[in-house]
């Protein structure tokens, strides 16, 4: 369970969250969307403290804290409960695909080697790279090194993946297969929290729909209720305009 | 009865100032040990966000950069000794070869630095990103995503600098050191210094065949490491 009360960030003048409450409840997959600048990004990247929030509180799992005096340890704390899922993939170069994939679980769990290797083995299974482990991530396409980045937060087990924009750096061809892991690992039933422009992938996975702009949860509802039937002018001006379903 | 030009004596000299080759290697690897140590803490210096931590770091650079390294060697030479006498250490007994090194290590570490330095922050940032996102700590960010990647970016200009270091040596002569180009300044006095020319092609082809050594060294490390690490292409 991931609860975030009234963050706020600024980035020198511009601030970019002005106090958002989101909760994610185990198992949920929540999809943001909303135009760029929206702070949706930001928003993702202060959980796992890659930003540092002005003011709010963050809770995931039993760990409680603020964002102000977070302390290192607590950051830590945090970061190995969560893993991330980045649009550029940011896979490590210098290893091998299982390599990657490994490195959480042996550098940071402490996870004896044959355990890890067993464990990443299972997981680029599931996202169908059984036959690239001795691959380097600079002799894969897009989409396969996105699957390898899948995997290497599956390995870690954590409470919520948090997905930036995990296809929108993709061939439009590559974008199905990455979808279809991340179903694959929501109907598994996986926290996740992603930010998107995929608003298919969002009706069709998504339990809970958030809609930000400036900084501001505009409206939230199930998928049904904010396609569908949006409430606010300002999802209806998004959705108009970004009309893809 | 003697040629203006004896090519022949171009080979009967190397062997004779091959014998000197030892001390010159000897200069630069140390040189380039100690270098490389100075280097990478100026570099963590340059790199830390304290201004004054940065401009004492930045100021030896420029100083050193600024000034050329044959004067660099004479001021430790003949100040290394008063300024280490004034808090009462005799050093002048000291082999002539330790100031050398001394001089070397400082004037490499300098261009060093900003080799690593620049090769650190061509690590794309997304490798930290992701080293944090899974739980590591800053240590283990550095020394296994952010160093190993630095250090493959690093390797052509470090070759370079390896080989700039080599040709420097031939500046201990001054202080009476007699390295290669030492030891052919002495042969080539021999018999009323008519072959001098011979001697210092001769030296010269020993400088050129170790730098082609240390140039194939490196690229043949380039080429075994390089093609792994292609920046990212995003789709293809």
């Amino acid at each position: 369970m991931i609860e975030i009360k009234d963050i706020h960030k600024k980035f020198g003048k511009n601030e970019v969250l002005k106090g958002i409450n989101l909760k994610v409840n185990k198992g949920e997959v929540v999809v943001i969307l909303g135009p760029s600048g929206s702070g949706k990004t930001t928003l993702l990247r202060c959980i796992n403290f890659l930003e540092k929030a002005d003011q709010g509180e963050l809770s995931i799992g039993d760990t409680n804290i603020t964002f102000k005096n977070a302390t290192k340890k607590e950051i830590l704390q945090i970061r190995r409960q969560t893993a991330m899922v980045f649009q550029s993939y940011n896979l490590f170069h210098h290893k091998t695909v299982i390599e990657n994939v490994m490195e959480g679980l042996t550098t940071v769990r402490k996870v004896p080697k044959k355990d890890a290797e067993e464990i990443s083995k299972k997981m680029l299974h599931k996202v169908g790279l059984s036959d690239k482990y001795n691959y380097y991530p600079a002799q894969l396409s897009g989409g396969q090194q996105q699957r390898v980045g899948i995997a290497r937060a599956l390995a870690l087990n954590p409470e919520v993946i948090l997905f930036d924009e995990p296809t929108s750096a993709l061939d439009p061809e590559l974008v199905g297969e990455v979808l279809s892991v991340m179903k694959k690992i929501a109907t598994e039933g996986m926290t996740m929290v992603v930010v998107t422009h995929e608003m298919l992938f969002a009706k069709d996975i998504a339990s809970r729909v958030i809609f930000m702009e400036g900084g501001v949860i505009v409206e939230e509802g199930t998928p049904d209720e904010i396609f569908n039937n949006p409430k606010e002018e300002r999802t209806k001006e998004f959705l108009k305009r970004t009309a893809s379903f | 009865m003697d040629k203006i030009f004896d090519v022949t004596y171009i080979f009967h000299s190397i062997p004779l100032i091959a014998k000197a080759l030892p001390l010159t290697l000897f200069i630069m690897i140390l040189s380039l040990f100690f270098g490389l140590i100075l280097g990478l803490l100026l570099t963590a210096m340059k790199l830390k966000n304290n201004i004054i931590i940065n401009s004492i770091a930045n100021g030896y650079v420029a100083f050193i950069r600024g000034t050329p390294p044959l004067l660099q060697l004479f001021l430790v030479f003949y100040g290394l000794p008063l300024v280490v006498h004034s808090i009462g250490i005799d050093i002048n007994d000291w082999d002539k070869v330790v100031f050398a090194i001394i001089t070397f290590s400082l004037n490499s570490s300098a261009f060093l630095s900003e080799v690593m330095r620049s090769a650190y922050l061509a690590v794309d940032v997304g490798q930290r990103e992701a080293a944090l996102s899974i739980g590591m700590n800053t240590i283990q960010t550095i020394t296994r995503v952010i160093i190993p990647q630095a250090f493959v970016i690093a390797v052509p200009n470090l070759g370079n600098l390896i080989i700039s270091l080599l040709k420097e040596t031939s500046y201990v002569f001054t202080i009476g050191v007699i390295d290669i180009l030492g030891k052919a300044k002495l042969i080539g006095a021999n018999g009323y210094g008519v072959r001098q020319l011979e001697v210092y092609i001769g030296v010269a082809f020993i400088y050129w065949a170790i730098c082609l050594i240390i140039e194939k060294m490196i690229s043949l490390y380039e080429h075994m490491h390089t093609s792994k690490f292609l920046k990212n292409n995003a789709d293809h």
